[in-house]
């Protein structure tokens, strides 16, 4: 039973899906071949407020062009009860050094476990170097809990998205090292606490990918007083065809 | 090459790690510290021996026909105590129940809590003097006007001061400063405010430790096992966090709670049927009403963010019914030019 939910929840989030955010970003640069990619992981990791949790997501990018994509992304997360769903879209721009790749996406988020809906809307620009990258955009995160109505909802002023990343080596090689500094994941955006971590990427055949991810994020980074709240890692898998 | 990039990477990580002045912890803005674990521990070991409830000195008749409650934040009180003693002044001559502050009282260092300490001792002795009157029977002092009033030596009398801790105030390791004077940064004692045929009714309030963004595990478990939930029947229930939910306004370069956190306490003010939820830390006012509670977060009273004289205190008054309404109250204080 267990195992017909998994393979049905991968599938049903395969076909949503789109373009992990967090993978590796060499990884995920176009090559100006192929036209589609799937991709999905494990997480696991602790949290302050519902401690243990795991969970799957999934990925589905397809590329109209060498320059336009779109895609989605699903995941469900057990321990906070957490279902998300997203579709985003982009335009690479291909500059001197590297790309600027203009994404948008749509996100739904539901804490099942604290009754709380949650939308955000993100538009952001990101820099795609052979070592480097980096990501500014804008945030509108709304959120309502019991009813729709007035007073049980919020929307917060846009927040800045901002990410950086380095490589220990170029982006072209069959696997990589690099250190992540963000105040974004895959499915939340946060105001001013500053996620860090450890990425990598390894090239297990041509068109399979493994990749990974061990994330600390912090509560209270603007605070100076950056405490313990939550640590994970990431497994996954990438196919491009 | 390689070895120039090396050097200079290293020689940015060491500034970065070594660099600190009065404000600024730059080693706390990435490294996931547990300090959050040890004050709340502490914290909850120290009210579990040290009730403030038992020390709060009024009558059922002083509170049963209304009472106010003065509330301020963000004072970061350096060498000038203006504000602080002119909040004080504000609540003796009020006569307010309770005078409450929403953390980063004080900036971290030991001529700055000396500071504090000295306003805090001074408003108590006029506090004393104003309420109390000394028996020439067993030279106790006892409340005045209050015919069974508990006979107590100066050193047993509250001072109704109750603030959370922000996050200035423990930047530093000023923790060991801050819980020297005030003993815990996690607590809730209840004002009873009408009685009947045994029964009790009681407005209640709730101390958060929240002055490192989050609540940490220890918390987080000690709220879900209901420690702040109370014995009592509840008329009003307000809570005080140093740390706001709302942001007031776009690039506020400030780390509010995280996402779970934000939605944890959120569900949590509406399971305590909170009344007023009180925040500080952003220095920028925002009053909202959010799942049928009202928020309310203020502006600093620090006479260096806030220099001009202007309404950075918020009374509360609760009538006989237990409604409530609010004032902006003014400050006049001005720090002398250098």
């Amino acid at each position: 039973m267990i195992k017909k939910f998994f393979s049905l929840f991968f599938l049903a989030s395969a076909f949503t899906a789109g373009w992990a955010q967090n993978s590796y970003i060499p990884y995920k640069t176009y090559d100006g071949e192929h036209k589609n990619e799937v991709s999905g992981y494990v997480m696991g990791g602790n949290n302050v407020v519902t401690d243990g949790f795991g969970g799957l997501a999934a990925s589905y990018t397809r590329h109209l062009t060498p320059r336009w994509h779109v895609g989605g992304d699903a995941q469900m997360q057990f321990g906070k009860e957490l279902f998300s769903v997203d579709v985003q879209g982009g335009y690479r721009l291909p500059i001197k050094f590297g790309n600027i790749d203009f994404t948008g996406k749509v996100m739904y988020n539901y804490y099942h476990k604290f009754g709380f809906h949650e939308m955000s809307y993100n538009i952001s620009a990101t820099w795609e170097s052979a070592y480097v990258d980096i990501r500014l955009g804008e945030t509108l995160v709304h959120y309502h809990s019991r009813a729709w109505g007035e007073g049980f909802g919020y929307t917060e002023p846009p927040l800045l998205t901002f990410g950086f990343g380095a490589n220990i080596r170029h982006r072209n090689n069959p696997w990589n090292l690099g250190l992540f500094f963000r105040n974004y994941d895959d499915f939340y955006y946060e105001n001013w606490n500053i996620n860090w971590g450890v990425r990598w990427y390894a090239k297990v055949k041509d068109q399979w990918h493994l990749f990974g991810e061990f994330n600390i994020r912090p509560a209270g980074s603007m605070s100076q007083l950056a405490s313990k709240y939550e640590g994970s890692v990431k497994l996954g898998l990438k196919y491009k065809w | 090459m390689k070895a120039k990039y090396i050097f200079i990477a290293a020689l940015t990580a060491t500034a970065i790690a070594n660099t600190s002045c009065e404000k600024v912890s730059p080693q706390g803005v990435l490294m996931g510290g547990t300090a959050v674990e040890d004050r709340v521990k502490m914290s909850y070991n120290y009210y579990k021996v040290n009730n403030f409830e038992d020390k709060l000195d009024y009558d059922l008749k002083e509170v049963e026909n209304g009472y106010s409650f003065l509330v301020g934040s963000d004072s970061h009180i350096t060498t000038d105590d203006g504000r602080i003693k002119e909040m004080f002044q504000i609540g003796l001559d009020h006569d307010d129940l309770l005078m409450i502050h929403l953390g980063d009282i004080a900036d971290t260092k030991v001529e700055y809590y000396n500071v504090l300490q000295n306003a805090i001792a001074e408003a108590k002795y006029y506090y004393v003097e104003k309420n109390y009157e000394l028996s020439e029977k067993d030279f106790k002092l006892y409340r005045k006007n209050q015919p069974e009033a508990i006979g107590r030596d100066y050193d047993d009398i509250k001072f109704p001061f109750f603030p959370v801790v922000g996050n200035h105030d423990i930047t530093h390791n000023g923790w060991a400063l801050w819980s020297n004077i005030f003993g815990s940064s996690f607590y809730e004692f209840d004002v009873l405010v009408e009685e009947y045929n045994g029964n009790a009714v009681y407005d209640h309030f709730i101390f958060l430790d929240t002055a490192s963004g989050t609540l940490g595990k220890t918390q987080v478990d000690l709220i879900e096992e209901g420690v702040l939930d109370g014995q009592g029947v509840y008329r009003n229930t307000f809570v005080f966090s140093h740390t706001n939910i709302f942001l007031p306004q776009h690039m506020q370069f400030s780390s509010t709670f995280p996402r779970e956190e934000a939605y944890f306490l959120l569900k949590q003010f509406d399971k305590w049927n909170s009344t007023i939820v009180f925040c500080g830390h952003v220095h920028k006012w925002d009053e909202r009403i959010y799942n049928m509670v009202y928020f309310l977060t203020l502006d600093s009273m620090s006479e260096r963010n806030s220099p001009e004289p202007g309404d950075y205190l918020v009374r509360v008054n609760v009538d006989k019914e237990g409604s409530i309404t609010l004032d902006r109250v003014h400050m006049d204080y001005v720090a002398p030019k250098n």
